[in-house]
């Protein structure tokens, strides 16, 4: 379960002057849900994550994961979230098979069971013939895969991907997305999912509940289909635009939040 | 899991990923262990050739015929009388005579023998080294000669020669074989110290510049590894791989010096596995300083690229600090002990003069590294937060 309250974030630009990256985000995700944070580029969505995975502090707001506080004991949260960050960067010179090793290791796991959860995650991500090959020739879509490997090699409870799906073919989005769904289910151990992105395609087919993010401030959330009722809309992409640019459009922003 | 086994499992994948960059550790394996032991045997080969020139018993003469008395005299000294190619000045210019050139001018000897005081060139080129080298020789074989003609004009005259030379001056060496050594295998530390730059500098930029650049440090700190850790398991790794070259760059003078072309330079350069291990001990503070100068340096910059303009600074001021020595003619001041890679330039020079190596200068080095090392890697840890997400 993932919990962020009320955070912001303001960061010193040139000049003396500061942006506000986020106001006021709040996102609740319970364990065995898909919680997209739907926003447009340059909404927040990456500072709430990075804020979520202890790398920037935030200026006010909490951060819950499993009932742990972020701000106090990071790394007891670290220890319960798998996280694929915005930056995926890989060890060139390893194998994929070392690569998800040495994050586990990272993560407390002993040689042999780091080693186990790497086959078992080859086999769920399909990375099996890629395993003993050094990363540097891999393709976008195997660059992924073995970061998510890498990110669920502990086997974490909470899983915090952001946008996970960029730069991704739709047969690898398709691949991902099933692999989420599972990882949704109870066979797949109902973890708890927070996914970040701007398609709204994706969190159509894929989110249980959203929060929609702009200018760094959650705008609205709940399911696709409370929203599409809240908006007055029949098509997601209607009212996503209706909630995330009500500025830009001339529209007042006075929606509230549904859920 | 404790923080030092997670040190160890950084440690162990940043060298094995830093020992997989087969083609940079080729490149500084040629550079920093190879070019030190090739230099030396090349300077040995040019002061075997300055040998064999000074031991040479010949000479280069034009017009011998002038002076059967000189070679009678020359011919006693068991030097051979060579005469001069017809061109000699040409071929002094050109370098393809690499000796001086003795001129006598006709009617010599009666002008001797009358007391005329009769005029001898020796020609050389000052731009010709080995002919120069050699003008020294033959003007003392001269000088020898109007010794020996005085001391008989002198004797036919019933005055001792002892009256032309009141004093007898003897010469005495206070340096010991491997201080003259010295001299010339002085450039050896420099070597050194740049084996320790250039082992360190690549993995120092790559774990974490490079790190930055790949988008694989945000990654890493989502891990709940504390970051001294992190830190402390990249620094152990490029001082590892520092210390590794710098033991390669040691280890190969010792059969560098087999190869030794110059007889005297085998005799006085005495490097063996006791000054070996002594250079290793010196580097290691200084391997264990540069290598966390260096990440702080790179942490702050976005790319590889940019870290490698950046750390220029502290590749220059280590190679450049060892040439203080040069200018400073008034030997070792107080305050070389202070400098990281002077100090160790200047233990390493006493190592190769066999001199005994003491106990402050080294403890102030110590000191001075530890405390250079720890500050850059707290720095690196403070910086590695921010630098995850710029």
């Amino acid at each position: 379960m993932i919990r962020i309250d009320h955070v912001a974030k303001c960061f010193a630009a040139a000049r003396g002057r500061s942006v506000q990256a986020v106001a006021d985000v709040h996102l609740h995700a319970p364990d065995g849900c898909i919680t997209g944070l739907l926003g447009p580029n340059g909404a927040g969505k990456t500072t709430t994550l990075r804020m979520l995975a202890g790398l920037i502090t935030p200026d006010a707001g909490r951060l819950e994961v499993d009932g742990l506080d972020v701000a106090t004991q990071p790394r007891a949260a670290l220890a319960r979230m798998g996280v694929l960050a915005d930056a995926r960067g890989l060890s060139l010179r390893l194998s994929a098979r070392e690569n998800i090793v040495y994050y586990g290791r990272l993560q407390g796991l002993s040689r042999d069971a780091a080693h186990a959860r790497a086959d078992a995650l080859a086999e769920s991500l399909d990375l099996k013939p890629l395993m003993e090959r050094r990363t540097d020739g891999f393709s976008q879509g195997e660059r992924m895969k073995t970061a998510l490997a890498r990110a669920l090699v502990h086997d974490p409870a909470n899983i915090v991907l952001d946008e996970p799906t960029n730069g991704l073919d739709v047969l690898a989005t398709r691949a991902l997305r099933e692999v989420l769904r599972h990882l949704r289910s109870p066979a797949g151990g109902g973890k708890c999912i927070v996914f970040s992105t701007h398609i709204m395609q994706e969190v159509e087919r894929l989110c249980d509940s959203v929060s929609v993010v702009a200018h760094g401030r959650t705008v609205a959330s709940g399911t696709v289909g409370e929203l599409l009722a809240q908006t007055g809309e029949q098509d997601f992409e209607e009212a996503f635009v209706k909630l995330a640019f009500a500025e830009e459009i001339g529209r007042p922003a006075s929606l509230g939040t549904a859920a | 899991m404790s923080g030092l086994s997670l040190l160890a499992i950084v440690l162990r994948k940043e060298l094995a990923d830093a020992l997989r960059d087969r083609r940079t550790l080729i490149v500084v394996l040629v550079s920093s262990v190879l070019l030190g032991p090739l230099l030396l045997v090349a300077l040995s080969g040019l002061i075997a050739t300055l040998e064999a020139q000074a031991e040479k018993r010949e000479v280069v003469v034009s017009g011998i015929e002038h002076a059967p008395a000189l070679r009678n005299f020359i011919e006693r000294q068991s030097y051979a009388v060579t005469p001069a190619p017809a061109d000699y000045e040409a071929k002094l210019r050109s370098q393809k005579l690499g000796d001086p050139v003795l001129v006598i001018p006709p009617g010599f000897e009666a002008a001797l023998v009358r007391g005329e005081q009769p005029v001898l060139q020796v020609v050389s080129d000052t731009g010709n080294k080995a002919a120069e080298a050699g003008a020294g020789r033959v003007q003392r074989l001269l000088a020898a000669y109007m010794r020996e003609r005085s001391a008989l004009s002198l004797a036919l005259r019933g005055v001792s020669p002892q009256l032309l030379e009141p004093m007898q001056v003897e010469e005495h060496d206070l340096a010991s074989a491997q201080g003259r050594a010295a001299q010339l295998t002085g450039m050896l530390p420099f070597f050194v110290i740049m084996a320790v730059v250039y082992g360190a500098l690549n993995a120092a930029l790559d774990t974490t510049a490079g790190e930055r650049e790949r988008g694989s440090l945000e990654p890493l700190l989502a891990n709940p590894a504390p970051r001294w850790a992190l830190v402390g398991g990249k620094w152990g790794a490029v001082f590892a791989l520092a210390m590794l070259i710098a033991v390669l760059c040691c280890l190969s003078f010792l059969p560098a010096q087999w190869l030794l072309r110059s007889d005297t330079l085998q005799a006085m350069f005495q490097f063996g596995w006791v000054e070996a291990l002594r250079f290793i001990a010196v580097l290691l503070p200084l391997a264990a300083a540069l290598s966390a100068v260096l990440m702080a340096v790179a942490i702050r910059c976005k790319t590889f690229k940019e870290a490698q303009a950046n750390s220029t600074v502290v590749v220059l001021a280590a190679s450049l600090l060892p040439l203080m020595t040069l200018f400073n003619q008034g030997g070792e001041a107080w305050w070389h002990a202070w400098v990281p890679g002077l100090a160790q330039f200047t233990l390493m020079t006493r190592v190769l003069k066999g001199e005994a190596l003491a106990a402050q200068p080294i403890a102030i080095s110590l000191g001075v590294c530890s405390v250079l090392t720890v500050v850059s890697v707290v720095f690196v840890a403070r910086h590695l937060r921010a630098a995850a997400v710029r």
